[in-house]
C-alpha cells in the first residue's frame, strides 16, 4: 500500500450514551514530522482502557473518538530523521505515542513516566490535533514509541502485547520476578494471563488468584504452579508471608475487597502492584498502617512500560515461543468485543482485524 | 566492683487506665531467666510514641499493671550459659522487641523484626505466660538476639532513643538505598523524623525536611537538612514533583480529609513513600486511587523497627560519625510529664528518662 493512498478512518465513539456503538469516521492524523513513522494498521487489541474511556468512567472524553492502543501494522512511510524503521517493516504501537524526550524520565528509559507523555488516544498534540487510536486504518507515531515485531511473532499475537503484555512485563521486571521468586497474580484476564506467561518464562514460581472456577483449567495450561480460588474463605491464610510480588490486574475494587488479607500474603518488603486502573470514583480499599507493618510491605502502581522493556518482552516472547490466548473478530464487530470485555466474557484478549480498507 | 546483689525488678507502672500518665513504682515479675538471656540493670530509657498509644488505650487494652518503655540502655548484670558475645559489665541496649521464633524464614534472613511470632518489649506475653514489662524500670531480661552492645564512643543517654526511634527510620533508609546521589525527604520532624534527617545525611543523601510551619526550621538546618519545606504553604509540593527516591513519613495519623496524593506525586519513578507512624487502630491511612501511584510507578509502604543487623550498623554509624540526637533529659519519676509533653507535641526532639528507682553501679 502506498502512502499517498493511506486513508485515516476509524470506528469512533460519537454518542457516549451508546458507548459501544462505533461508527466509521474520517479523522485528521498527527501532523507528519521528521521523527515520525506512519503505519497501515492490520490488527488492534481490545483493552480495558478502551472500555473505561468510551463509557466515560475515566472522565469526559473527546468526541468523536477512535480508541484502541494495541496496534500492529506495516510501515508505509518514515520521516527523514527516522533511523530504526523503513517502509514495509512490521511494527507495533502501544498506549503511548509521544513524550518530551528531554526530561529525566525520558533520558533514563522511563519515557512511560514523562509528565508530558501523549497517550495514543484521547490526548491532544501541542498543535491541537487530537490523538486517535487503533480501531482504524492507520496511525502516525514518534519512532520512540514504535516497536519492531520479531519475525517469529505473528501480528495477531503481537497486538495485545503492546499494552496488556507490556503493562505486566514492566512491573515483573522492575520488581525482580525471576528464579527463586514467588509471584502472585490477581485477576486472570487479558493482563493477568500475560503475567502468568511472562512470570513463568522469567523463571518464577507463579500463584494465580481467581474467583472464576471456569478459568482454572486454562490457568494451569498457561503454566501457573498454583491456582487459588478467592471465593474460598480465608484463602490468604495458607500463604501468609509468602509472595515477593503480588500483581493485581483488577480494575474494580468496590468496598468489600479485604486488601489487608492480600497484603498479608507478601513476604518481607514484598510488593503489591496494581496495574488495574478503575474508574475515577473507585479508590483502593482503605488500609491501616498495621496492614503494612507486619511485613514491611509496599503497595504501588505501574504505567505501561518503556521501549527498552517492550523490546526485552518481545525477545522473551520470541525466544520462548510465547503465544497469548486470544479471540479474533473483524474490526466491525469491535462493539461486541467491548461489551464482552466489560462483562468479563473474554478468554483472554480480543484482537480485531482491520477491515475498513 | 562490690559483690553483685540480686537485681530487683520495679518500674513506673500504669495501674489505672483512666489516669494513664500517673505511673507509680510497682514491682513486677521479670522474664524467667534462660540460657540465652541477658539481664540488664537499666540506666536510661527513651520515651516513644508507642508508649503513649499503649497507655492511652489507642492500640487496644493493656495488661495491668503495665510498665512501658522500649528505648533501653543499661549495664549487663548476668548472662545465660549459652550467651557468647555479651558479658556482665557490658553497656547494652534493648529496643521494641525482645523475642522471636528464631526458626522461620524471616528470622533466618535477618528479618527477625518481621517474625510472625515476635514478642514486644512490653504489653505482650511469653509462651510461659509472663507479661513483658518495659524500660521505665530498674531492669529487664531479654534474649541475646535482642540485646545490642553500645559502642564505647556513644554515650548511653544518646544511644537510648536510637533503639526504637533511630532504628525505625534507619532500617527503611538502608533497605531502600539511602546514600550518595539519592534524594530523601523526611515528613514530620519529631523524635523519629529528626533521626531520619541525621542518618540520611550521614549516609550521604541530599535531604529535604517537611515540617508544618517554620518553628522547627532553624533546628532542622542545624541537624543538617539541605532543604526545609513548610507544608502549610499552598502548593509546596508542586516544584518537587518527580523528585524523591525515598520519602520517610513519621506522621502518626493523617487528619480526616488530608490526602497523601501530594506526597506520592513528589516521588521519582519507582520511588518509595514509607510510613513508620503507627496510629490508633481507628485511624486508617487516607484512601488512595491507583492513579496516585500509577503516574510515577511509586510505592507506599510500612516498616517495623529494625533487625539486630540494622541496629549494629546504625550504632556503628552513629559512633563513627559522632551523631548525637537532640534530647531532653528528665529523671524517670517525671515520666508522666514527658508523656504529656510528647502528646502535646512539645518535645525537642526526644525525651530520655534517667532511671532513679535503684542506682546502677558504675
Amino acid at each position: 500500500m502506498s502512502s499517498q493512498n493511506l486513508q485515516f478512518k476509524g470506528y469512533a465513539l460519537t454518542d457516549p450514551s451508546k458507548w459501544h456503538d462505533l461508527k466509521i469516521i474520517e479523522f485528521k492524523p498527527k501532523t507528519f514530522e521528521p521523527e515520525d513513522v506512519e503505519i497501515a494498521i492490520t490488527y488492534c487489541g481490545v483493552c480495558g482502557s478502551d472500555v473505561h474511556t468510551l463509557t466515560q468512567g475515566w472522565g469526559e472524553s473527546k468526541l468523536p473518538l477512535v480508541v484502541g492502543h494495541e496496534i500492529v501494522g506495516t510501515v508505509t512511510r518514515v520521516g527523514d530523521k527516522v533511523t530504526e524503521f523503513k517502509p514495509g517493516d512490521r511494527v507495533g504501537v502501544g498506549a503511548q505515542r509521544g513524550s518530551c524526550l528531554r526530561c529525566r524520565q525520558c533520558k533514563e528509559d522511563y519515557e512511560n513516566y514523562c509528565t508530558n507523555g501523549i497517550d495514543t488516544y484521547n490526548a491532544e498534540y501541542p498543535d491541537g490535533v487530537v490523538a486517535q487510536g487503533g480501531y482504524s486504518t492507520a496511525i502516525r507515531a514518534h519512532e520512540r514509541f514504535v516497536f519492531p515485531i520479531p519475525d517469529e511473532i505473528e501480528s495477531r499475537h503481537a497486538a495485545s502485547m503492546m499494552c496488556a503484555g507490556l503493562t505486566v512485563y514492566s512491573p515483573l521486571r522492575t520488581h525482580g520476578a525471576g528464579p527463586g521468586k514467588k509471584v502472585g497474580i490477581m485477576g486472570i484476564g487479558g493482563l493477568g494471563h500475560y503475567a502468568i506467561l511472562w512470570a513463568k518464562a522469567m523463571g518464577a514460581e507463579v500463584y494465580a488468584f481467581t474467583h472464576d472456577k471456569s478459568k482454572m483449567e486454562d490457568i494451569k495450561k498457561m503454566g501457573a504452579d498454583h491456582v487459588i480460588d478467592t471465593t474460598r474463605k480465608s484463602f490468604h491464610k495458607d500463604l501468609t508471608h509468602t509472595l515477593d510480588i503480588l500483581l493485581s490486574t483488577r480494575d474494580v475494587f468496590g468496598d468489600s475487597t479485604p486488601l489487608g488479607d492480600y497484603l498479608s500474603m507478601l513476604y518481607v518488603h514484598g510488593r503489591f502492584v496494581t496495574v488495574g486502573l478503575p474508574d475515577a470514583d473507585d479508590p483502593l480499599p482503605s488500609i491501616h498502617a498495621f496492614d503494612l507493618a507486619p511485613n514491611g510491605c509496599m503497595m504501588g502502581g505501574s504505567k505501561i512500560g518503556s521501549k527498552k522493556e517492550c523490546l526485552e518482552m518481545l525477545e522473551l516472547a520470541r525466544s520462548k515461543g510465547i503465544k497469548p490466548w486470544i479471540e479474533e473478530l473483524p474490526m466491525r464487530e469491535v462493539g461486541k468485543a467491548l461489551q464482552d470485555l466489560k462483562n468479563n466474557n473474554v478468554r483472554y484478549r480480543y484482537v480485531v482485524k482491520q477491515d475498513i480498507v | 566492683m562490690s559483690a553483685q546483689k540480686e537485681l530487683e525488678f520495679k518500674g513506673y507502672a500504669m495501674t489505672d487506665p483512666s489516669a494513664w500518665s500517673n505511673l507509680t513504682v510497682t514491682p513486677f515479675q521479670p522474664k524467667n531467666f534462660g540460657p540465652e538471656d541477658v539481664e540488664i540493670a537499666i540506666t536510661h530509657c527513651g520515651v516513644c510514641g508507642s508508649d503513649l498509644h499503649t497507655l492511652t488505650g489507642g492500640w487496644g487494652k493493656s495488661h495491668l499493671p503495665l510498665v512501658v518503655g522500649h528505648e533501653i540502655v543499661g549495664k549487663v548484670t548476668r548472662v545465660g550459659e549459652k550467651v557468647k558475645d555479651i558479658k556482665p559489665g557490658d553497656r547494652v541496649g534493648v529496643g521494641a522487641q525482645v523475642g522471636s521464633c528464631l526458626k522461620c524464614r524471616a528470622c533466618n534472613e535477618n528479618y527477625e523484626n518481621y517474625c510472625p511470632q515476635m514478642i514486644h518489649t512490653y504489653n505482650h506475653e511469653y509462651p510461659d505466660g509472663v507479661i513483658t514489662q518495659g524500660g521505665y524500670s530498674t531492669g529487664i531480661r531479654a534474649h541475646e538476639r535482642f540485646v545490642f552492645p553500645i559502642p564505647d564512643k556513644l554515650e548511653s543517654r544518646y544511644a537510648a532513643s536510637m533503639l526504637c526511634a533511630g532504628v525505625t527510620v534507619f532500617s527503611p533508609l538502608k533497605a531502600y538505598g539511602c546514600g550518595p546521589g539519592k534524594k530523601v525527604g523526611v515528613i514530620g520532624i519529631g523524635g523519629l523524623g529528626h533521626y531520619a534527617v541525621l542518618f540520611a545525611k550521614a549516609m550521604g543523601a541530599e535531604v529535604w525536611a517537611f515540617t508544618r510551619g517554620t518553628a522547627k526550621a532553624e533546628d532542622v538546618k542545624k541537624m543538617g537538612a539541605d532543604h526545609v519545606v513548610d507544608t502549610t504553604v499552598d502548593g509546596y509540593w508542586k516544584d518537587l514533583q518527580m523528585t524523591f527516591d525515598i520519602l520517610i513519613s513519621t506522621v502518626d495519623h493523617f487528619p480526616p480529609g488530608v490526602s497523601i496524593r501530594e506526597f506520592l506525586s513528589m516521588l521519582y519513578v519507582h520511588g518509595k513513600f514509607i510510613s513508620v507512624g503507627l496510629p490508633d487502630v481507628d485511624q486508617p491511612l487516607p484512601a488512595i486511587h491507583p492513579f496516585d501511584v500509577t503516574m510515577n510507578g511509586s510505592l507506599l509502604g510500612g516498616s517495623h523497627i529494625g533487625s539486630k543487623e540494622d541496629m549494629m550498623e546504625m550504632l556503628k554509624l552513629a559512633a563513627d560519625k559522632g551523631i548525637k540526637p537532640w534530647i531532653e533529659e528528665l529523671p524517670m519519676k517525671e515520666a508522666g510529664k514527658a508523656l504529656e509533653g510528647l502528646k502535646a507535641g512539645k518535645v525537642r526532639y526526644r525525651y530520655v528518662l534517667k532511671q532513679d528507682i535503684a542506682p546502677v553501679e558504675a
